[in-house]
């Protein structure tokens, strides 16, 4: 294997672990293109700062590039050595155009799905007793004023949810409020969508603003409702 | 050959077939979007203003949005007619024109159907641009069409209550009805002279889109059923006017060509000396 195949192999295989194997890693995400670039280039330069350590290394790594490019003694090598130099500039110019042409997607939007809430949110917990009648008459509140859009089956499947973008949270799923406390349900359903910090895209969601219309402690009673309806437990801090 | 350079040639193979792979595969990837636009298309020699039944519109590209009952503010309405709507656009420049399609079984007086566009630079919540608690909003342009008078009201809102026909009536809407579907085009300048009133549209750029659709039904007691905020909306969406063919593009990627070639010619003399 010569000085110049590791460099290449381990480049590939890199690039395989960034694109396909990093992703399927349980609570990482795909990476974006522009973060996988600049991945490759730093271990591109690791490498180049590795084989140019010593003057043997030095020449081993670039002797088989040199030799490729001036074309001396490469035999076969010769049409791909031609097919790189017409390649090169062609992709190239294909970049260039591709980053000056106009965009025919639309703009991108970065929502946080869980914003900050207010200071004085945080940390408040529940006043009305985990109780079954509690529970209970929670979850009948819940099904008169929020299952039209989160669903009977606590799923955010309502029959009121499709034209919705973003779509009703889905309790049911263990990364809405299983990671939340209480006290952020209890101000996400008392200030609703409008009440979302710029970085929530308040101007998206149809939550309603649930304190204008229902009193405090039936806010509390649907938190319980939803959390045995969910089979979810609020995140705490102890 | 050597053996060695056996070995070099299969790397210089594989490494530059991975390469291609790379490049071809990101690029692939980097197209896959789901569809969340209307777009309208440039068109020469005259736009069907009044026509919802235009043979030009099946040059238009179809875009589906689905419909939710208006479940956000009182009075709310937990079940609506219309599930989706089709929009298709085009522009020549000057005017914007506006298909909505949708299946209603029922032809009633009381049908509406209306287009909501953000207004200037600022975000407005998607329900009348009411207020948002920690974000300034911005007004709201709506083009409401109603079958009773087949006519289209410019409006403005900003927040709920505040909804009020403009002064100046810069839209125009005409619908036809048949085989049980609503075809309804919405007709105005690209820009006005209200920037504070009308969404101004500016070939190119994307902006926000929302529509609604009240069907004129009554219920047994001969009421109807969907009224004022009783109604099927839709989220925000966007909507882009398309710029005039720029052809700049080509123009950079050639001169970059020449650079590429340039850098390889003198790479190679500069190698050949031993530089």
């Amino acid at each position: 294997m010569g000085a110049l195949g590791k460099p290449i192999i381990l480049m590939v295989a890199m690039y395989v672990f960034l694109k396909f194997v990093l992703p399927n890693i349980p609570g990482s995400a795909p990476l974006p293109s522009s973060l996988i670039v600049l991945y490759l280039l730093l271990t591109a330069a690791g490498i180049v700062i590795f084989q140019t350590l010593s003057g043997e290394s030095k020449d081993a790594f670039w002797g088989p590039m040199q030799r490729f490019l001036t074309g001396e003694n490469i035999g076969g090598m010769q049409a791909i050595r031609y097919g790189v130099f017409i390649l090169f500039p062609l992709l190239v110019g294909w970049q260039t155009y591709g980053s000056t042409a106009a965009s025919d997607v639309p703009p991108s939007e970065s929502r946080t799905i869980h914003p900050a809430p207010p200071g004085e949110y945080t940390g408040l917990s529940n006043p009305v007793q985990k109780t079954p009648e509690n529970i209970m008459q929670g979850k009948g509140f819940y099904a008169a004023f929020c299952s039209p859009c989160h669903g009977a089956n606590f799923d955010g499947k309502g029959p009121a949810a499709r034209g919705f973008n973003p779509p009703p949270a889905n309790f049911a799923d263990p990364t809405t409020i299983a990671m939340l406390q209480e006290s952020y349900l209890f101000w996400r359903i008392k200030k609703g969508g409008v009440g979302l910090p710029i970085e929530g895209a308040p101007w998206k969601s149809a939550m309603p603003r649930w304190e204008a219309e229902l009193p405090d402690e039936w806010i509390w009673k649907i938190i319980l409702g939803e959390y045995d309806g969910a089979h979810q437990s609020p995140r705490t801090w102890e | 050959m050597k053996p060695a350079n056996l070995v070099m040639q299969r790397v210089l193979r594989g490494g530059s077939a991975a390469i291609a792979a790379m490049i071809i595969g990101g690029a692939s990837l980097s197209f896959a979007q789901e569809s969340v636009a209307v777009r309208a298309a440039i068109v020469t020699g005259g736009l069907p203003v009044d026509d919802p039944n235009a043979a030009s519109w099946s040059t238009a590209v179809p875009a589906t949005f689905p419909m939710s009952p208006q479940v956000h503010w009182p009075n709310r309405i937990q079940e609506v007619t219309v599930q989706d709507v089709i929009v298709r656009a085009m522009h020549d420049g000057k005017q914007v024109v506006f298909l909505l399609e949708y299946r209603d079984p029922t032809q009633d007086p009381d049908d509406g159907a209306a287009l909501e566009f953000m207004v200037g630079d600022k975000k407005a919540h998607f329900a009348h641009g009411q207020p948002m608690l920690q974000v300034e909003g911005g007004p709201v342009n709506i083009w409401f069409w109603k079958h009773k008078t087949d006519q289209a009201v410019d409006m403005t809102a900003k927040g709920f209550g505040t909804l009020k026909a403009q002064e100046h009536q810069d839209v125009k809407a005409k619908g036809t009805y048949a085989n049980g579907t609503w075809k309804i085009v919405f007709t105005r300048n690209l820009s006005t002279d209200h920037p504070d009133e009308d969404v101004q549209i500016t070939p190119g750029n994307f902006i926000n889109v929302a529509f609604a659709v009240w069907d004129g039904r009554k219920d047994g007691a001969g009421e109807l059923v969907e009224k004022g905020s009783q109604k099927a909306v839709s989220s925000w969406w966007y909507f882009r006017a398309d710029a005039p063919p720029d052809y700049s593009g080509y123009m950079y990627a050639a001169i970059a060509v020449t650079l590429a070639l340039g850098f390889q010619f003198v790479l190679i003399r500069k190698l050949k000396k031993g530089q």
